[in-house]
């Protein structure tokens, strides 16, 4: 506190009185769309004051009426205006070089590429917004390098499974990024609700120098995104509508068909005997023809429809967007649906001194899901695999057909579904409200606050039906119906004093700021039993009394956490050549035990722009050169639960009465994983910038590692979390962009992008390697490596598996944990992406695809269903050639050997190259449109995930575990159509 | 100038609302939780935390068994021996089991070592502190000390059962390690088999000490309390009679069996099957209390909810009883049809014990109270604790075995035998008796060491007296976190 006061004085100290002269403000934008242009430079000619423009393109100098002033900015032609008016507007030509002039936000910081010395990548909304996925996080796969998105689900509104930037800091943490919306902190879990139609830009902060800035929850990035703001002019509107059709992927994990099942029953033989289930020769051949396809039965083709109308526009003072939207996707497993309403109002006014901006967002949606990615035989998507084949949906007179749930005891995955509807309905908020005041008596110092909220309420019900199999296991076995409640608000409100200025050569700007955030989340929710069946609601209750046993349950829980913060944030540039920027920042935190609630960071960058050097400035191969380095830390709070250092205990239950149990051990020197990143990279611009890149490579070293620290279990646990180990996440990544043909008529764009990441396990817990199921992390070797015994085939003379020793060449028919190797890697070192675009008068092609390689996959889902123990079910057709008899040659074990699932039989390759999306689109020509008065109209049909190459078992590979479980709801393959029209 | 106080006033305005005090914005506690730092400040609270050290014994891996584990005190010893049989209604996920291949590495395994000291734990915490207390509520601290001293002292033998490899009294052989303060850095040494049995026997008889001068009787055991949900003195002296008859220590077995026989007579044949309902405590010494909203219980043997026969019951044991006369028979067995409504042939012969309490027969849910220690197994005890002190004794064992079966099967007629046939006898009776209630791998790791699995085996029939198995192996992760920590032979 005493630190900030003192910053203070001194800032008031350089400040320095205002000239008596008269002022010109005005505001500098783009010829091209009329966008503001930051950081322009504003001069007054033959003297060696000026200024530059805002974020928002405007400027403020002072002038005497003659003087003339300069405008420039990289990649436009300069321009001369007279001082003659106090308000002076100014178009600026663009010409070429647009790189060094994008703008990269950091959320607290506006900067131009050219200033920035932090990798920051940078996708904007238009590019992607087209693509039919509710979840925004799903769009940027593939879109910048070193962010590594692993989509897992196709069910509608599913996040994106995984999202990594420059690889995995963490072991038990989340490594999820933190996103920010229009400067507030939004949860990633809930972006179903969120229109991506809305979003401008997303800003990927991957090095220190930027991550820094977020503290304590930055180690993982931040992708920190804008909404659509009005802009200065004639209103315009705008409609997009689209409609798609979602089917399944091909599936590459063939089972048996009735015909084949039945002969494997009766005529092979099993520990559970031949013939199991006793089938009589009649039974056994009307059976034999029955062939139910539980993947046709459980999924169908899929519509999707959605429409977004906006408008934007304003004047000098006020400017405003609006938008509404509907997304009305239903899933491709029956009776799964999501459908989404959204509403944005963003506004901004400016009167001399002070400017209001203010976002608001309502969205809510009503997702109709089912379970997937477990093993529980009540799952109805496990049904597509474990089904016997000869057991249909419905019987002849239309009932559901049991059998299945009698021969093996997994119940009739239909009826399961469409009886036992879960329905989450969403309300999702997020409101921002910032002021900023330029104080009027010191040039260049200015105060802004913004405040905001993200609101989330998740209304969840099920209803399970009494008739069910999952109804015969609620309380009182006449099933149930649940209703809980999460509200989650999460409040960030930042305060910041800047003071920036430019003198001669030297630019710099300084700002201090306080930030609170603090989230509360209160949960409720009842589970009444004994339903009646005439409703399908809570209606359906049976009060429970002590001789009926239908008691419901109640639960109620609330939890809050916050964090208080003051940080620093400085720039400073010389010559507009060379530039540093750096931030401290400390965080104190709720979670953390007295005497240790505060946690340091800090990042500092330096950047060099070689092209605006004398020797290269005529250089006619190098347009744009910069070299930039950076060092910083940044911490990951994803752990554990809000009073994890605290020694808690929860209520529990014996006898009717309430007691208390341990449930969390007291941690009084838990602190935040620090991630310190260091990184050196070039920006470059080749011929004319016809050829444009970056290359960046990454040392980022976690410290304080997440560890369970192994206790002994006569504690009565085995582990507790502790700080303790250290990791390394070295990297590469490379992104080319090249105009291949730019002409007035037709052009052909190419881009490339490709990280590798290697982790290395610096330091464990004191002990050399970590086991946790599959995986191990060992000092030396790459995170969540994989540690499994090999096998090696088939024993020819009595059908044992054979397993690889130790050694890796002696084979043995016993399984041995201590045999187990190091076998590779889940998480996927090698990946990136192709774009290219082609485009003809109004014609325009696009296409994308994805790859990764480096990684393995363990196919759990493959594992199922060639388990001997489970020929109950529907099993893979490849146990059709086990092992019978002495001799068989076959990589089938006899069913009689012991099964062992964690051998490197069920591991695969997870490499896939994925055309992820391709879009074919015509935009008409304006002169054909002026008579009817619409702007623009476009048209276009799309493909995503339309073919994936790959030899993986199963419906797809991207698996962002690295261990495929149960119930699969894969990724779909949609063709869209749509057309986007402009008033 | 009045412009610029106002001007001022807002940049102040502005920045007033971010500056937060430190201290409380980030000074939250627990609303829905206990914080232990601020707790156990009077009776009541380690109230709370015995009924939580109850409630420890619901887990999966003690006494309960839901989702994700094995019910090692339940329905295991009986799914690992000759009592049970694999069928083809299992999910395989206990194979690692009843086929004896468990690893050191093996989950479940890991999870009977856990939950067994989270009992410990639990108890550990309960004790902590507690004689602070004692000068001003001795009476009331007494009866909390002694039940949480049982069962720590109760959950200690249940794991040496498990894991020591040998249960003789004075055996020198690797016992277990005996945790008797809440300290997660501890990393104790196994004692042997001798060293544990010192200290489970001296909790036991500590407990009895304590309960002799307590402020009230413990709940459900006092007058007009019938339910027999808590430790008691009589189910002290039940588990020190089990424990004596492990450790071979003939004459305490015999000693406190009695005890608990003379307190808790048999019951009739009438009676007997509404043990089973919960509808009586007749008999029961100690019922531990399963309700709505437990985990279920033998789930692995008898998941009544899914109608699921997981492991069922084997020829060689059906063929012990009297099916016609022995009123065992019908209250543990049914032929039950398949199918959610229990309507579809083909039937098959389920252990149903773990069906449903009275009340809910209509609609059966699986959740019946466990009944840890009842008179027949007390008469079990001390006819094989006379048997093996033989002499004069033998007929006193003779007579329980009789008394016993007289009142389970109708019209019998006592039998005459010594030796090893009332051995023999004795042991088979406890099968017929104690089916699934968790005895018969640890009867036969006592005595015979040796099973035979004469039906339903596929290739997976016998287990020989030296095989590894019959102590389970340590687990992996307490090997490696615990450098004092030994493994079993053979791992």
């Amino acid at each position: 506190m005493k630190r900030l006061l003192l910053l203070l004085a001194c800032l008031i100290t350089v400040l320095s009185n205002a000239m008596a002269q008269r002022e010109v403000t005005g505001r500098v934008t783009d010829s091209r769309d009329g966008s503001a242009l930051a950081g322009a430079s504003v001069k007054i000619k033959g003297k060696n004051t000026g200024t530059a423009t805002g974020p928002d393109g405007r400027f403020r100098i002072q002038a005497a009426t003659g003087e003339t002033l300069v405008f420039s900015s990289i990649g436009f032609t300069d321009k001369e205006v007279a001082a003659a008016n106090s308000v002076i507007d100014v178009v600026l030509d663009f010409a070429d070089l647009p790189l060094l002039k994008e703008v990269v936000i950091t959320g607290y910081t506006v900067q131009s590429r050219r200033e920035a010395t932090a990798s920051i990548g940078k996708v904007s909304g238009s590019e992607v917004k087209f693509q039919p996925i509710a979840s925004f996080d799903q769009l940027l796969q593939g879109k910048t390098p070193g962010v590594l998105i692993q989509s897992q689900s196709g069910q509608p509104g599913a996040a994106a499974s995984n999202i990594t930037i420059r690889g995995k800091g963490s072991v038990l943490a989340s490594t999820q990024p933190l996103f920010i919306v229009d400067g507030i902190q939004v949860t990633g879990a809930d972006f179903q609700s969120i229109n991506p139609a809305d979003i401008e830009t997303y800003n990927v902060l991957k090095d220190a120098v930027a991550t820094a800035q977020y503290g304590s929850r930055g180690a993982n990035g931040v992708i920190v995104v804008t909404t659509q703001r009005g802009a200065n002019g004639k209103t315009k509107i705008n409609y997009d509508f689209q409609y798609g059709i979602g089917k399944l992927p091909e599936n590459k994990l063939r089972l048996m068909t009735s015909a084949e099942k039945i002969n494997f029953e009766t005529n092979y033989d099993h520990p559970y005997g031949m013939n199991f289930y006793g089938w009589t020769p009649e039974e056994a051949d009307s059976l034999s023809q029955v062939n139910a396809n539980w993947e046709e039965i459980m999924f169908r083709k899929a519509n999707t429809q959605q429409h977004v109308l906006s408008a934007t526009g304003g004047n000098d003072k006020t400017k405003f967007f609006i938008s509404g939207s509907v997304f009305d996707q239903e899933g491709t497993v029956v009776a799964t649906a999501l459908r989404r309403y959204t509403g944005r109002i963003n506004i901004d006014h400016t009167t001399n001194n002070l400017k209001i901006g203010l976002s608001t967002f309502v969205g809510s949606s009503k997702l109709t899901n089912t379970n997937e990615n477990d093993q529980f035989i009540g799952s109805p998507l496990n049904a597509i695999r474990w089904a016997n084949p000869y057991v249909t949906a419905y019987l002849p007179d239309g009932s559901f057909n049991e059998l299945d749930l009698i021969l093996q005891g997994q119940p009739n995955a239909l009826k399961e579904l469409l009886l036992n509807p879960s329905v989450n309905n969403q309300l999702k908020g997020i409101a921002a409200a910032n002021l900023e005041y330029k104080i009027p008596f010191v040039k260049g110092l200015s105060v802004r606050t913004n405040w905001g909220v993200d609101y989330t309420n998740d209304d969840n019900t099920r209803y399970i039906d009494k008739t069910t199999y999952l109804g015969s296991q609620q309380v009182g076995t006449q099933g149930s119906f649940s209703h809980a409640s999460t509200k989650r608000v999460r409040y960030t409100g930042t305060t910041s004093l800047s003071y920036g200025r430019q003198s001669g050569n030297h630019n710099y700007r300084l700002s201090v700021f306080n930030e609170y955030v603090d989230r509360r989340t209160t949960t409720f929710g009842y589970t009444g039993f004994g339903l009646i069946g005439l409703f399908g609601n809570g209606s359906d209750i049976t009060p429970g009394t002590p001789s009926n046993g239908y008691i419901p349950t109640v639960g109620d829980g609330y939890t809050e956490q916050s964090l208080l913060s003051w940080f620093a944030i400085g720039d400073y540039s010389y010559k507009n050549k060379y530039f540093v920027n750096a931030t401290v920042r400390r965080d104190g935190s709720s979670r953390l035990a007295e005497g240790n609630k505060w946690v340091n960071y800090g990042g500092i960058g330096a950047g060099w722009l070689l092209s605006a050097e004398d020797f290269l400035q005529n250089s006619k191969v190098i347009s744009e050169l910069k070299l930039k380095a950076s060092y910083g830390s940044a911490g990951n709070e994803n752990v554990g639960n809000s009073y994890e250092a605290r020694e808690l205990f929860g209520g529990t239950t014996y006898d009717g009465k309430g007691g208390l149990v341990l449930t969390n051990f007291e941690k009084p020197n838990l602190s935040w994983e620090v991630r310190k990143t260091a990184n050196i990279g070039v920006d470059f611009g080749l011929l004319k910038d016809k050829i444009t890149g970056s290359i960046d490579v990454y040392s980022a070293t976690t410290k304080g590692l997440y560890l369970n620290r192994q206790l002994s279990g006569t504690n009565g646990v085995n582990s507790i979390l502790t700080n303790l180990g250290k990791l390394r996440n070295n990297g590469i990544e490379i992104a080319i962009n090249a105009d291949i043909i730019k002409t007035k008529n037709f052009n052909w764009q190419l881009g490339f992008n490709h990280t590798f990441n290697k982790s290395e396990v610096l330091a464990l817990d004191g002990t050399n390697e970590n086991i946790s199921g599959l995986g191990i992390n060992r000092v030396g070797e790459k995170l969540n490596s994989i540690y499994l015994v090999r096998y090696a085939g088939v024993d020819p003379a009595n059908g044992d598996a054979l397993y690889y020793m130790a050694d890796g060449k002696t084979t043995t028919n016993v399984y041995d944990p201590n045999d187990k190797v190091i076998v590779g890697t889940f998480d996927p070192p090698h990946f990136g992406a192709f774009n290219t675009l082609v485009n003809y008068k109004g014609i325009e092609l696009s296409a994308q695809l994805t790859y990764i390689f480096g990684n393995k996959i363990y196919n759990n889902d493959r594992q199922n269903v060639e388990n001997p123990a489970y020929v109950i079910s529907n099993v893979s057709a490849d146990l059709l050639h086990e092992w019978q008899n002495p001799g068989d040659i076959t990589d089938i074990p006899s069913p009689f050997n012991d099964f062992q699932p964690g051998t490197t039989r069920f591991l695969e390759d997870g490499k896939f190259l994925r055309l992820r999306n391709i879009m074919l689109s015509y935009q008409v020509p304006a002169n054909a449109l002026s008579k009817a008065k619409i702007n623009g109209i476009r048209f276009f049909v799309q493909g995503q995930n339309l073919y994936t190459w790959s030899k993986f078992k199963g419906y797809d590979p991207e698996v962002a575990s690295g261990s495929l479980g149960g119930s699969q709801y894969p990724l779909l393959k949609t063709i869209t159509f749509g057309v986007s029209l402009g008033l | 100038m009045k412009k610029t106080i106002i001007k001022y006033g807002l940049a102040i305005a502005l920045v007033l609302p971010g500056l937060m005090s430190c201290k409380k914005a980030i000074d939250l506690k627990p609303t829905n939780n206990v914080d232990g730092s601020n707790f156990f400040t009077k009776i009541d609270d380690y109230e709370l935390s015995l009924t939580g050290t109850y409630s420890r014994l619901l887990q999966d891996s003690y006494y309960g068994n839901g989702n994700s584990g094995s019910g090692p005190f339940v329905g295991l010893p009986d799914m690992m021996s000759d009592n049970l049989f694999e069928s083809s209604e299992s999910l395989a996920n206990y194979q690692s089991f009843s086929r004896w291949n468990y690893v050191a590495d093996d989950p479940f395994v890991q999870d009977i070592w856990e939950d067994g000291y989270r009992v410990i734990q639990q108890a550990n915490i309960t004790l902590r502190g507690i004689d602070n207390l004692a000068a001003t509520n001795p009476g009331a601290v007494n009866r909390i000390k002694a039940q949480a001293l049982a069962l720590r002292a109760m959950a200690h033998f249940d794991l040496l059962r498990s894991f020591a490899e040998d249960f003789d009294r004075n055996s020198a052989a690797k016992g277990i390690a005996y945790t008797d303060k809440f300290d997660i850095e501890q990393k104790p040494a196994r004692l042997t088999v001798k060293e544990t049995y010192d200290k489970i026997e001296a909790d036991f008889k500590t407990a009895k000490t304590l309960m002799q001068a307590m402020d009230e009787s413990i709940e459900g055991t006092g007058t007009g309390g019938g339910e027999r949900s808590y430790i008691d003195e009589m189910v002290v002296n039940g588990l020190l009679a089990r424990m004596y008859l492990y450790a071979n220590s003939l004459d305490s077995a015999v000693k406190y069996s009695t005890l608990c026989i003379n307190a808790r007579p048999l019951t009739t044949r009438a009676n007997f099957p509404n043990i089973w309902l919960d509808a009586t405590t007749s008999e029961v010494i100690w019922s531990v209390k399963f309700q709505s909203l437990n985990a279920g219980i033998g789930d692995l043997m008898f998941y009544a909810v899914g109608n699921r026969a997981s492991y069922r019951p084997t020829t060689n044991l059906l063929n012990l009883y009297d099916q016609v006369n022995d009123v065992r028979y019908t209250s543990y067995y049914r032929n039950l049809l398949r199918g959610a409504n229990r309507n579809t042939t083909p039937a098959r012969i389920v252990l149903i014990k773990y069906d449903a309490k009275q009340a809910n027969l209509s609609k059966p849910d699986g959740i019946v109270n466990f009944k840890a220690l009842r008179t027949g197994e007390m008469y079990l005890i001390r006819a094989e604790a006379y048997a093996r002190l033989g002499g004069v004794n033998e007929a006193l064992g003779l007579a329980d075995l009789n008394t016993l079966r007289a009142a389970r099967i109708t019209g019998y007629v006592n039998q005459v035998l010594t030796g090893a046939p009332l051995l023999q006898a004795i042991a088979d009776e406890r099968r017929k008796e104690l089916a699934g209630e968790g005895h018969r791998f640890f009867d036969l790791k006592r005595t015979t060491r040796t099973i035979n699995r004469t039906t339903n085996c596929s290739n997976f029939c016998t287990l020989l007296p030296d095989a590894r198995e019959w102590a389970m192996p340590i687990p992996q992760s307490e090997i490696l976190a615990n450098t004092n920590a030994q493994q079993n032979n053979g791992y």
